[in-house]
């Protein structure tokens, strides 16, 4: 039998009918229809699928989805405050770190992560923190760089 | 002469990607969808004895099952026509398409293709590529005589296609050298790997069908479904979304005709997605496997007097448009270097692994990480510093280069000297650190390209362009063109693009020419609106049409600031009468004759708009495990006018960083059945964050006449060249001679530095 349950998704309380071995990505883009979330591997190896579970990256692909029930679940379309963007979003773009924009969700999830548990990173940690996201356009020197300015930027 | 007074550049599609907003062809659903799945052949070579597809065609839920029975029998692939949309007797590599499933649902596709009973008898496997040139060999097309190749293409048994490049008496001039230096490199196949894997989804509507593709070519992808399903190229329209980056993985044309097939056998729409281990199996796009041998005369003053090359590129079992590899190859092992005499032979050799295609600067990071590996060599012979080698033997103004192309005003010897001051070349390195350098060109690629400019009426700007976005920004960059000429912002433009049924005719997101071929259309567009709004401003404000100026929105009279009129204001006036529309294509550039004689010529012997490059790159070697981390790299490069620095830097630091993949990590490996074994990002390692090194990159501008707008050359492709060439170089310094095999993995380091030590 398929169980039915609830997913708080970006403070939206979502019912879902979905068999158990479904994985949390397909759920979101599938059932709940927020397809900013990308699936680049299904290998846990790319991040393009990184969502926030309780504040935590975590690699949705390879993450049930029923498991994700009574946790609060944060993807990209969750970042914005109101109508404006994040300073990471907005950073990502005048520091020239979006190209073809397919990694950039899973990778604005992890800095946004790694700057909720460091509000001081240096740049070692920011390289670290981004490394579970793959980018085959950037060689990453602009993504870093906004993840540093935004930490400046939070931190004034 | 940069154009770009704008400070900073964000681009018109960067709030759909930031925000999670912008679709991908993945994001695509509609009503009714059926999902798409594909039976590969599994093996690398046999005849198919047996396809028996009814019992999945019976399964609920199923509603196609389609094979070559069910789609018109046509050969195809530009150049040299060798493939079907499914194998109908022979398959050739493990990722051939034997049937394709549409059904209600991925469960449902997936258990209707693993019924599908293909039995097959084996053929003998062609796997290395000069056991494949010799005599006797079996072949991987054994009807290839009968294949309907155009141009001055030359084929030998599993050769698809071969070139060579021949001038001067090369015997009498390496008897006049006072070394000869032999050198053989081989290359591994690599991927291009973009992080979206492609997908498509097709929807007829009457006799017309619509296709929504993750392609870098959407006027390719439409002509090949117009070829190979028999079709006007006026029912078939191609629309690609936001596409996710490609480097040359999605150029051609691929599965967009296996899904409208689908989607008209079904009268339902159907929708295609590929797991990262199709992305890597079934197109026939990645980069080549290569051998090179090369033989170079020196004098004792290191002045080089001959050159001569044999390079076997694995085609695979297809050729795509793969048949110009071997002359772009030839060119990048005689490299940009002075000689009087060269002879190179080289030819796309058939063999039963996945098909090779134009992956970012085909052919030209594995030659030029021989040629600049050899190049060391030879430096080494004649006991000269690497670095003054090159200075005395590069190409130059006026310099005829190995083809006998003579060159204008080039930056390549700028290039050399600023990456390598920049870098820590020459400084006291630590014994496990060093830098290698290695120099470099590429061509741009002149070609036919259309645009269309509006203006409506309330102001605001519409480029409506042929060409393709594939991440790099130059189609965002388009806007900063056609404002320019209007007197407008960049902001002030919206642009339509990625849609066939738009837009006139561009070559795509392919050959680094958007900007090149597109800038120039988009240019011509746009003067035809300036000139449209100078005729209405002209009447408005009383003054003759050569003397109003448009400049920060507004249209004056020359010499009297005071005489404007809002631009918006005379699109209103204009939207009531004479429009405000402007087309453009204009005349690409030319491509220069050259004096070497060619057999096989493709075209590619004399370059337009030829690009030069130099990176000098900081490795460090852990000897104990042959592990190469890469520190630094300075990077210079003359790719004429820079337009857009913001982008500009992001192709270098993103070619460099998928250079750098390519030299130590990125290479596939083969079982003894020919079929791959490492199709998961957890056994083929890209380069990450925590991996990448600092990157410093000056451009040397010098704008080129016979190029793009304001003597721009192509970008996108230069920089991925020369990077693996100077990791080479600089671990040759270290182990204590060159690693002769690419990827140079740690474990080929570790090796040959135990054959030096012994």
């Amino acid at each position: 039998m398929t169980p039915s349950y609830e997913l708080d998704v970006n403070g939206v309380t979502y019912p879902v009918t979905a068999d158990q071995g479904r994985n949390l990505l397909s759920v979101i883009r599938d059932d709940v229809g927020l397809t900013g979330t990308k699936e680049g591997c299904d290998d846990c190896e790319c991040g393009a699928c990184m969502v926030l579970l309780d504040g935590q990256p975590v690699n949705s692909c390879s993450y049930l989805a029923v498991q994700a029930q009574g946790r609060t679940i944060t993807t990209i379309e969750g970042v914005m405050q109101g109508p404006e963007m994040h300073a990471l979003q907005r950073n990502l773009l005048e520091a020239g770190g979006v190209q073809c924009g397919f990694c950039t969700p899973g990778m604005i999830m992890s800095a946004k992560a790694l700057l909720e548990r460091d509000e001081h990173p240096d740049l070692d940690a920011v390289r670290i923190g981004l490394s579970g996201n793959l980018c085959r356009c950037t060689g990453y020197a602009k993504i870093v760089a906004a993840v540093e300015a935004t930490a400046v930027e939070l931190n004034t | 002469m940069a154009i770009a007074e704008v400070p900073r550049f964000v681009r018109a599609d960067g709030p759909d990607k930031v925000t999670g907003s912008g679709r991908y062809a993945a994001d695509i659903s509609l009503t009714g969808q059926l999902v798409a799945k594909f039976r590969y052949a599994g093996v690398s070579h046999a005849r198919i004895t047996r396809l028996d597809i009814s019992a999945a065609a019976a399964m609920p839920g199923v509603f196609a099952v389609i094979t070559a029975d069910d789609v018109p029998d046509v050969m195809y692939s530009p150049v040299v026509p060798d493939r079907r949309l499914f194998a109908n007797d022979v398959v050739r590599f493990e990722g051939e398409l034997v049937a394709a499933v549409a059904a209600i649902d991925a469960a449902t596709a997936q258990a209707a293709v693993d019924a599908i009973v293909v039995e097959f008898e084996a053929l003998p496997i062609v796997d290395d590529l000069e056991a494949a040139m010799a005599d006797g060999s079996p072949l991987v097309h054994e009807d290839w005589e009968s294949y309907a190749v155009t141009g001055d293409t030359v084929q030998r048994p599993n050769v698809a296609s071969f070139s060579s490049i021949e001038k001067g008496d090369v015997e009498a001039a390496m008897a006049t050298a006072d070394h000869v230096v032999t050198s053989r490199y081989v290359a591994d196949a690599c991927h291009a790997l973009p992080i979206e894997p492609r997908a498509v989804v097709a929807q007829w509507e009457g006799e017309k069908v619509t296709i929504w593709t993750s392609s870098q070519v959407p006027f390719d992808a439409r002509n090949g479904v117009c070829e190979t399903l028999q079709m006007p190229a006026s029912r078939v329209r191609v629309v690609v979304p936001h596409l996710g980056g490609g480097f040359g993985g999605k150029c051609g044309f691929h599965f967009e005709a296996h899904v409208a097939a689908l989607a008209r056998a079904t009268r339902r729409p159907v929708k295609l997605v590929f797991s990262r281990q199709e992305e890597m199996v079934a197109p026939d796009r990645r980069r080549e496997g290569m051998v090179v041998d090369i033989t170079s005369g020196v004098k004792a003053d290191g002045t080089l007097v001959a050159r001569t090359g044999w390079i076997a590129i694995d085609n695979g079992a297809y050729t795509a448009d793969a048949a110009f590899f071997p002359q772009l190859a030839a060119m990048h092992v005689a490299g940009p270097y002075a000689m009087a005499a060269v002879k190179i032979e080289s030819s796309l050799v058939y063999t039963n692994h996945q098909p090779s295609g134009s992956v970012r600067a085909p052919t030209a990071p594995q030659a030029c990480w021989a040629l600049e590996s050899h190049t060391d060599e030879l430096a080494a012979v004649v006991g000269m510093d690497p670095v003054e080698f090159r200075r005395h033997n590069i190409v130059d103004e006026g310099v005829e280069g190995a083809a006998g192309q003579v060159y204008g005003e080039i930056g390549l010897r700028r290039c050399l000297d600023a990456a390598v001051e920049a870098s820590a070349y020459g400084d006291d390195l630590p014994d496990n650190e060093a830098v290698g350098v290695a120099v470099s060109w590429w061509p741009s690629f002149p070609g036919p390209s259309g645009a269309y400019i509006k203006i409506d009426s309330d102001g605001s700007g519409m480029i409506i362009t042929g060409a393709q976005e594939c991440g790099t920004g130059s189609v965002m960059t388009l806007r900063m063109l056609a404002a320019k000429e209007l007197g407008m912002e960049p902001e002030d433009f919206q642009l339509v693009y990625q849609d066939t049924s738009a837009a006139p005719y561009d070559t795509g997101a392919t050959g680094s020419q958007t900007l090149l071929n597109n800038g120039r259309a988009v240019i011509e567009g746009a003067r035809e609106v300036a000139a449209q709004l100078r005729n209405v401003a002209a009447d408005h404000l009383e003054a003759a049409p050569d003397d109003i100026v448009l400049v920060a929105g507004q249209a004056h009279v020359s010499g009297s600031p005071d005489r404007s009129v809002p631009i918006a204001e005379l699109a209103a006036i204009a939207a009531e009468g004479e429009m405000l529309i402007g087309k453009g294509s204009g005349t690409p550039p030319q491509y220069p004759t050259v004096s070497a004689m060619c057999v096989g010529d493709q075209g590619l012997a004399g370059w337009a708009g030829p690009q030069f490059a130099c990176h000098a790159v900081h490795v460090r070697l852990d000897r104990e495990t042959g592990v190469v981390r890469v520190l630094d790299v300075s990077a210079a490069h003359d790719s004429g006018t820079i337009v857009n620095p913001i982008g500009a830097h992001g192709q270098v630091e993103g070619g460099i960083t998928m250079g750098i993949g390519q030299a130590l990590t990125e290479g596939t490996q083969y079982g003894e059945d020919a079929k791959q074994r490492n199709t998961g990002l957890l056994e083929y390692k890209l380069q990450t964050a925590a991996d990448a090194p600092t990157i410093r990159t000056q451009f040397i501008e010098i704008p080129d006449p016979n190029a793009g707008p304001y003597g721009a050359k192509g970008l996108a492709e230069a920089p991925n060249v020369p990077t693996a060439a100077a990791i080479a170089n600089g671990v040759a310094k270290l182990v204590g001679a060159p690693v002769r095999q690419l990827p140079m993995t740690a474990e080929r380091v570790w090796t040959t530095s135990m054959e030096v030590d012994r």
